[in-house]
């Protein structure tokens, strides 16, 4: 019965929370970034969960694995949806390198970072640690552009180039993050059984090429003709339901198949624009969710989880920045923006928080609690810190 | 000759859809789940399954001009536990939560659907047909029972005092409705008029009438099988106090989905399921805390609470309109998710092993509709074409009755067994034929928007 109540409670507070937090408070400049973002949800969430009230505890989580799963499937979605090839087109050639190129630097920085890191001081084994590298590289890759947008508002018309190449950086590095992470599970048979083998690894490949095919071919016959509106509803919420589950069956990444689904889709479907609306409706509540239910993971039994997440808060800023930094100095027509470009790109949004959830459901193992509560750790900084760097940068910008 | 080619290409665009969903759910039913994560993406996957091959299903009859409904609830059988079992029994358990959402939800629509002015104005004729119909059909089919049960190897053994106490409980039985599924055969057919608006009248009526009888069988069952005299009236205090608290219940949480409407009315289709959850989880844990704590049996009827408020959002408020539109909106999922998951539990097994008795029930069940509608109209002075056809419209049977025969299992274990099989039998060639006779009933009185 708790399990419903839980159920009941989160969703609940989901939606009168994002009526709240998006649609009525008018608040200073700090307490009104604080909850537009919605990141008290994750405050929430801790509140909830083992840590305090023990309402969303650990057998009523394993419970809401269904719900968890649906939500990776959505967000996957949307984001797929952010990649219509001809909308990407109409940006200059110059933003899309400097998207692409940030959007790898600061993974491989970041990915090298906590490798050397679990390598010198942990001693699980290495397929985890190459695992755990590339979830907190490909969470740190992100940013939100939700900040962005809210600050970019207050700011006049001069710096909207500035504002336009961020939000093109912040859309492209999404793509390197969901893609660097889904490529992890291929590892998860080495992680959780004993044999390493090749074959394995080319089995999981094989496994994701079938299930999007098949899923291709799905979307396509339902897809093959024009829909009422509640029957368009109907099927895409049926497919993100059937992929999430799909992907969580057979131990694939519920954020990548989805991801790749929503690309398939925004590229070649007449109805993506009703289906971006359906999609877009409900985008709110299942970020709500997604923090409720991620915060209840928040696990800080030492100091050291605080202390690692402020470093590894640090090292990803200074990733950001040099990343930044290379941009507006060796690429001539970007030259003219501030060379602190990579401080307005450290928000991390709900990206970041969905590739935690899914390492978390996906990796489950002794360290996983420990490395997604240091990365939330680094969200709620950023969330703080981002805001006021960024508006220092969009003062600079000329 | 374009209708007929576009036609040909719909079906084959969701006979690919069924080849290519079936071929993913046969595929993973070979994978060996290990860890909570994958069984949770099986949940996933099995009500994502259930959603599109139900639509398939559905969209395929349509195009043959059979319901949409009976398509869902084939869908349902073939990928239930007792046909494929691609759908097995413990995902069908855990799919039950998405069930009684579904269940509750379409309470407030048939709450939501009834509407006071034409209730007061075609009152007369509800109850001729609720009196007649409770009469004819429950002695009809007591009296076959009773004395024709015998006749039957499942029940040939009986004592005459069992066969009586199962006449008893299969005849209140045989006269509950579905109106889920009327409501949803009347909203797939556009359907608007005297002949549809009588008919989810008497079937909500019905719906909670039967409650009350049924309360009324199970004592007079019970005096029978243990010859004793109970003279105490507490059971039907009880029970009409539970109803009481459930209608005032229902009528207060109405008053506040009105105020919603009119307050905020953003997510109105989110909000209205976030209500039918509440109602059936709310009911059920304060079913189990009163009896826990205080030693209380309280059972409150959550279909009854949300009837209730779809009624009272319905009839005295003014936001009745938003309220059906938005119910409108989300109805075909849930609708599909209800009636595939109806159709999976219909039970196979049950049927084969009585299929004469369930046949020659069911039979004499639609001649006891047939006789109370024709009389009932006759006395109304309804047209002679809704009392050729009125008939066909209470056909269709599911939910309700089977909670009766579960809750009657319970309380009669020596001839608990025999009596689920026989309802369930019963209710899988109602839940058939029924939502299908019902279309052609609307189509006949020309009730039915033409496409």
């Amino acid at each position: 019965m708790k399990i419903f109540f839980a159920l009941l409670l989160i969703i609940f507070l989901a939606f009168s929370g994002y009526h709240l937090t998006f649609k009525r408070l008018k608040l200073p400049f700090f307490k009104y970034k604080f909850y537009l973002t919605g990141i008290e949800f994750l405050f929430l969430g801790l509140l909830l969960g083992p840590q305090f009230l023990n309402l969303l505890d650990t057998q009523t989580m394993e419970g809401l694995n269904p719900l968890s799963a649906l939500l990776l499937g959505w967000i996957g979605l949307l984001f797929g949806f952010q990649f219509e090839v001809s909308r990407l087109r109409r940006f200059p050639e110059q933003f899309l390198t400097a998207g692409i190129f940030e959007g790898i630097s600061t993974l491989i920085f970041v990915f090298s970072g906590v490798f050397f890191a679990l390598t010198f001081f942990s001693n699980i084994p290495i397929p985890m640690k190459i695992v755990t590298a590339i979830a907190l590289a490909s969470a740190a890759a992100c940013t939100a552009q939700t900040g962005l947008a809210i600050i970019a508002h207050d700011y006049p018309r001069k710096r909207i180039k500035t504002v336009k190449l961020l939000r093109h950086i912040s859309g492209i590095n999404s793509f390197f993050a969901i893609t660097a992470f889904g490529t992890a599970f291929f590892l998860r048979m080495l992680i959780f059984s004993n044999s390493i083998s090749i074959l394995i690894i080319l089995q999981h490949i094989i496994i994701y090429i079938i299930a999007c095919v098949i899923l291709f071919f799905l979307y396509s016959a339902l897809l093959a003709q024009r829909r009422e509106e509640d029957e368009l509803t109907l099927i895409i919420i049926s497919m993100a339901v059937l992929t999430s589950g799909l992907s969580s069956a057979l131990n694939l990444s519920p954020l990548l198949i989805n991801f790749l689904a929503g690309l398939l889709l925004v590229n070649t479907s007449t109805e993506k624009e009703r289906i971006y609306k359906i999609l877009i409706s409900v985008e709110k509540p299942v970020y709500m969710l997604l923090l409720v239910i991620l915060g209840s993971y928040l696990f800080i039994d030492s100091p050291w989880i605080i202390s690692l997440g402020i470093i590894y808060f640090l090292y990803r800023a200074l990733g950001k920045f040099l990343s930044g930094f290379i941009i507006t100095h060796f690429n001539t027509k970007l030259k003219k923006h501030p060379s602190s470009l990579g401080f307005g790109l450290l928000d991390q949004g709900g990206l970041s928080l969905a590739i935690l959830l899914d390492f978390y459901r996906g990796f489950p193992t002794d360290i996983s609690a420990r490395i997604v509560s240091l990365a939330l750790i680094t969200v709620i900084l950023n969330n703080f810190i981002s805001p006021t760097l960024l508006k220092r940068l969009l003062n600079k910008a000329a | 000759m374009l209708y007929q080619d576009q036609n040909k290409n719909t079906i084959i665009s969701y006979l690919l859809t069924l080849f290519f969903i079936i071929s993913l759910a046969v595929w993973l039913k070979t994978l060996d789940l290990s860890s909570s994560w994958q069984h949770a993406g099986m949940i996933n996957f099995s009500l994502g399954f259930v959603l599109i091959a139900a639509y398939a299903c559905g969209n395929i009859l349509k195009a043959t001009r059979l319901p949409l409904i009976s398509g869902y609830i084939f869908a349902g059988i073939l990928a239930g536990p007792y046909a494929s079992n691609l759908l097995t029994l413990e995902i069908a358990e855990k799919l039950r939560l998405v069930d009684d959402l579904a269940l509750s939800f379409i309470a407030l629509a048939a709450g939501g659907a009834l509407h006071l002015n034409f209730l007061k104005k075609r009152s007369k004729a509800i109850i001729i047909n609720l009196v007649s119909q409770i009469l004819i059909i429950f002695s009809l089919v007591f009296i076959f029972i009773f004395f024709f049960g015998q006749f039957f190897s499942l029940i040939k053994n009986f004592t005459s005092t069992q066969t009586a106490g199962l006449a008893m409980l299969i005849s209140v039985i045989a006269v509950a409705r579905s109106p889920s599924s009327v409501i949803a055969i009347i909203n797939e057919c556009r359907a608007k008029g005297d002949f549809s608006e009588t008919t989810l009248g008497i079937t909500v009526a019905m719906d909670v009438l039967i409650i009350i009888f049924f309360t009324i069988a199970m004592t007079i069952a019970r005096l029978i099988m243990t010859a004793t005299d109970i003279k105490n009236n507490s059971a039907f205090i009880a029970l009409s106090i539970e109803m009481t608290i459930s209608i005032f219940i229902g009528f207060i949480l109405g008053k506040g989905i009105s105020y919603y409407i009119k307050r905020a009315g953003h997510d109105l289709p989110l909000f209205l399921l976030f209500v039918a959850f509440g109602v059936t989880k709310a009911s059920s844990w304060l079913s189990g805390f009163m009896t826990e704590h205080f030693d209380i049996f309280l059972h409150l009827e959550p279909l009854l609470i949300c009837m209730s408020a779809g009624f009272t959002v319905q009839n005295f408020s003014r936001t009745g309109a938003d309220f059906i539109d938005s119910l409108e909106r989300s109805s075909l999922p849930i609708f599909i998710l209800f009636f595939s998951m109806a159709g999976a539990s219909l039970n196979l097994n049950a049927l084969s092993m009585c299929w004469a008795l369930a046949l020659c029930l069911a039979a004499v069940r639609a001649g006891g509709i047939f006789c109370s509608t024709w009389i009932s109209g006759m006395i109304n002075k309804d047209p002679a074409h809704y009392n050729r056809n009125a008939w066909m419209s209470y056909i269709t049977q599911a939910g309700v009755a089977i909670g009766l025969a579960k809750l009657a299992e319970r309380q009669f274990p020596e001839i608990g067994t025999y009596l689920v099989t026989i309802v369930l039998a019963i209710i899988t060639i109602n839940q058939v034929i029924g939502p299908i006779m019902f279309k052609i009933a609307l189509i006949r009185v020309g009730e039915a928007e033409k496409t």
